[in-house]
């Protein structure tokens, strides 16, 4: 079979067996691999009634179409199950190299079921697999606990993927840690391992991947990295990194600073590209990536992957938190412990308001740096009253201490850094996001016309389709400019088969929709689609959008016109027509 | 004019661009673990070092080959005849720097053989990490600065695997 492994490992923890089985290949056309096939190996296997962290649940890794190969930036690797933090069906992706590795190792993808009896870790080496125990790992943080993974297996070459202590807690928004500083980190997908008495999973693949007409492929590959991706679109990626986006949405007046409250940090110069700049010690790039956006940093001898935009500015600018070193300390701490730096961030800076407006003191406070940086472990361990308190996220911690207007988030998944109340079109993507509150579904943000309701639903239907395929193919958002005309010639070439841009666009779309479906069967409905008070009901203040506001009739008429153009009915639905059109 | 194929880990991004580069040309798929170069990664510390054939002047696997199957070219190329080679594996272990393995399908024994003198590595390193020169002034010191790093025992991956711990520890990383 050309470009696919052919197989899927399955899992049941529960029984300790281990099978594989073919790839559903009477699927492929429709839905691809990445998110779309991992999507609808979960919607047929999960029952909506079912919880997030029961033992039923499934776990489906898939790797891209196209992971494995030389097509550029195409190697991240997909897992969709449900969160624990928002009840929804849930795909969160991690960078690095453990995708394609198991794709290498003989199967495109992973179905992990059941609950096992005690630690345990998933050893696979080329189709050994096994599962091993992991009693002596239980209780250590990420770094350890992947370097003894690699020793269990034997090949310093292997690559691994490890939950630390806040996934054992089934903390709601644990991350997974894989090749050290890249995370499956949201939604708490560290929770989902932790619920099965899973602490990792080690892979070594030495087999190879085929397409059908390789110097075609090559030629259509290099093409396009040439002509498309290394170009001044994509370009900040290798010189600058994430950490530019810090001075662009400064500019932009929209950067969430003090627990979105001003949306620009007057001393973002501290912690902008610049200043990374200075700290950076060396560039790294995930697997077949010629960009290479990370920048490995160091200060006062404390090194990390990062900090990456989002940390910068939901643990720097959210927390008034403007010491790079503080930062630095704060995304190692969060990497190692297994909390993801969004919500993590968010929810201190929510605790910091809360003293601020005298609702709650947890000795919290804006700027602060010492207690800032312990609380993240009191978090992991559940070890203080305060720990406990924050590991609720901001949802829970505004239930429990009357505190909800304070609290940042959208189906209870905290926001991501840039302020709706600057772009109308950031809300409506955040409202509508089948996982909550996500930059990775639609990104209107360079949109000319920030507050134009019907330009920008237009734009977020189409991101989020396009989005749709693009997961599919595991191909990482830094290649900005990627279209599915690219993405149709990389896939013709290497299946030696004629595939339309055309059959793409519809997959992005049944995708989305397929999404929609499975979180109307677990019972959400057109009301979840909303942002919080804090958002709807004050108004932004300082910068280029002092005052701006997003109020509820904003989004209410942009909902209704999203509906509309996706052919939904009024509570959100997609139409008998809709699904009949995307075979649903 | 002898042409050779130098590393600078301090710009390796391990990318593994090159190793997919070098198995699509010499096994016409996708197989990083088949390429003829290998990139020892090491995400915890920020670092990788890439592994290459140093086409040694004085081959230990030349030397060790009992069927004179492996010799070295005037252009500096030491090249296995699968035609020659029966499999035994001796060149194996003769290696310090764990570039000679055995095939998994043909059985034989495979090396970089430079794509004779194009080698599609370094077409393919978007970081600089890879350079194709004359084997004279820096580029023979920084070479010969590596070579040091020799490990008489252990498979392939493992003594590639200690060769890259000695590169990063030099960097001090
Ligand atoms: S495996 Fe082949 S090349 Fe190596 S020593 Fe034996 S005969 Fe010579
Ligand atoms: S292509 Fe260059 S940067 Fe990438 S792994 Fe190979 S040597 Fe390193």
């Amino acid at each position: 079979m050309y470009l696919y492994a052919g197989k899927i490992l399955r899992v049941d923890l529960s029984a300790g067996t281990i099978t594989d089985e073919p790839l559903n290949r009477d699927w492929l056309r429709q839905f691809w691999g990445g998110w779309g096939l991992a999507a609808k190996y979960f919607t047929e296997l999960a029952n909506p009634a079912v919880d997030a962290l029961d033992a039923s649940t499934p776990m489906i890794f898939m790797t891209g179409a196209l992971a494995g190969t030389l097509a550029p930036l195409s190697g991240r690797f997909c897992m969709v199950s449900r969160s624990p933090q928002t009840g929804t069906i849930f795909e969160s992706n991690v960078g690095g190299s453990i995708g394609p590795e198991l794709k290498h190792a003989g199967y495109d993808g992973m179905i992990i079921t059941g609950r096992a009896a005690g630690p345990v870790f998933i050893s696979i080496n080329d189709a050994d697999v096994s599962i091993e125990d992991a009693g002596y790992l239980w209780g250590k943080p990420i770094f350890e606990t992947e370097k003894a993974l690699k020793a269990a297996s034997g090949c310093p070459a292997a690559k691994s993927m490890a939950i630390g202590p806040a996934g054992e807690n089934l903390i709601p928004f644990a991350c997974v840690g894989s090749e050290a500083y890249r995370q499956f980190g949201r939604g708490g997908v560290g929770a989902l391992f932790g619920s099965k008495n899973l602490k990792g999973v080690v892979i070594r693949g030495t087999g190879g991947i085929r397409v059908a007409d390789m110097e075609k492929f090559l030629s259509v590959a290099r093409t396009a990295s040439a002509e498309n991706l290394m170009t001044e679109a994509n370009l900040w990626a290798k010189t600058d990194g994430t950490p530019l986006i810090v001075n662009v949405t400064n500019e932009m007046g929209l950067h969430p600073t003090r627990n979105f409250t001003y949306g620009v940090n007057e001393d973002f110069g501290a912690i902008g590209t610049e200043s990374v700049k200075k700290a950076t010690i060396s560039q790294r790039a995930c697997i077949s990536c010629p960009l290479g956006c990370g920048k490995f940093t160091s200060v006062d001898g404390v090194a990390v992957e990062g900090p990456e935009y989002e940390t910068l500015c939901l643990g720097g600018s959210n927390c008034g938190m403007n010491d790079l070193g503080s930062i630095i300390k704060f995304n190692r701490t969060c990497d190692d412990w297994g909390v993801d730096t969004i919500t993590t961030g968010a929810t201190i800076a929510m605790a910091m308001d809360m003293k601020e407006m005298g609702l709650h003191d947890f000795g919290l406070e804006f700027g602060g740096k010492a207690e800032y940086l312990s609380v993240v472990e009191e978090i992991a361990t559940l070890s203080t009253d305060r720990g406990r308190d924050l590991a609720l996220g901001t949802r829970g911690l505004g239930e429990k201490y009357n505190a909800g207007h304070l609290a940042v988030n959208s189906k209870g998944l905290e926001f991501p850094a840039y302020d709706p109340r600057g772009n109308h079109g950031m809300g409506l993507a955040y409202a509508t996001s089948e996982r909550g509150a996500c930059h990775l579904r639609a990104f209107p943000l360079f949109s000319e016309t920030p507050f134009d309701h019907e330009a920008l639903v237009a734009e977020v239907v189409s991101g989020q389709n396009f989005n749709g395929i693009k997961w599919s193919m595991c191909i990482c958002d830094f290649w900005g400019s990627v279209n599915s005309t690219i993405l149709a010639d990389l896939l013709s070439a290497a299946l030696g088969e004629t595939v339309t841009s055309e059959e793409l666009d519809l997959a992005g779309e049944r995708i989305w929709n397929l999404a929609r479906l499975f979180n109307l069967k677990a019972g959400f409905t057109a009301k979840d689609d909303t942002l919080p008070d804090k958002i709807l009901k004050t108004a932004l203040k300082k910068g280029p959008n002092d005052g701006s506001t997003m109020t509820s009739a904003d989004l209410a008429d942009m909902k209704q016109r999203y509906y509309t153009s996706r052919e939904w009915d009024s509570n959100g639905v997609p139409t008998q027509a809709k699904r009949a059109a995307l075979s649903l | 004019m002898t042409m050779t194929l130098i590393t600078n880990p301090d710009l390796c991004t391990g990318c593994n661009r090159c190793a997919y580069a070098c198995s699509a040309r010499h096994e016409n798929m996708f197989a990083p673990a088949l390429a003829r170069l290998s990139i020892n990664n090491y995400p915890l510390q920020g670092y990788s070092v890439p592994s290459v054939c140093f086409q040694c002047k004085r081959p230990d696997c030349l030397t060790a080959c009992p069927e004179q199957a492996i010799t070295r070219g005037l252009d500096g190329i030491v090249t296995i005849d699968a035609d020659i080679c029966t499999g035994c594996g001796k060149c194996i272990p003769a290696c310090s720097w764990g570039m000679v393995s055995k095939h998994p399908t043909t059985g034989k024994a495979f090396k970089c053989d430079l794509c004779g003198g194009d080698p599609a590595c370094v077409a393919e390193c978007h970081f600089n990490a890879l350079t194709f020169a004359e084997w004279e002034g820096d580029t023979a010191k920084n070479k010969a600065k590596q070579m040091k790093f020799r490990n008489e025992y252990g498979s392939p991956e493992l003594k590639r695997d200690a060769f890259g711990k000695s590169i990063m520890n030099e960097a001090g990383r």
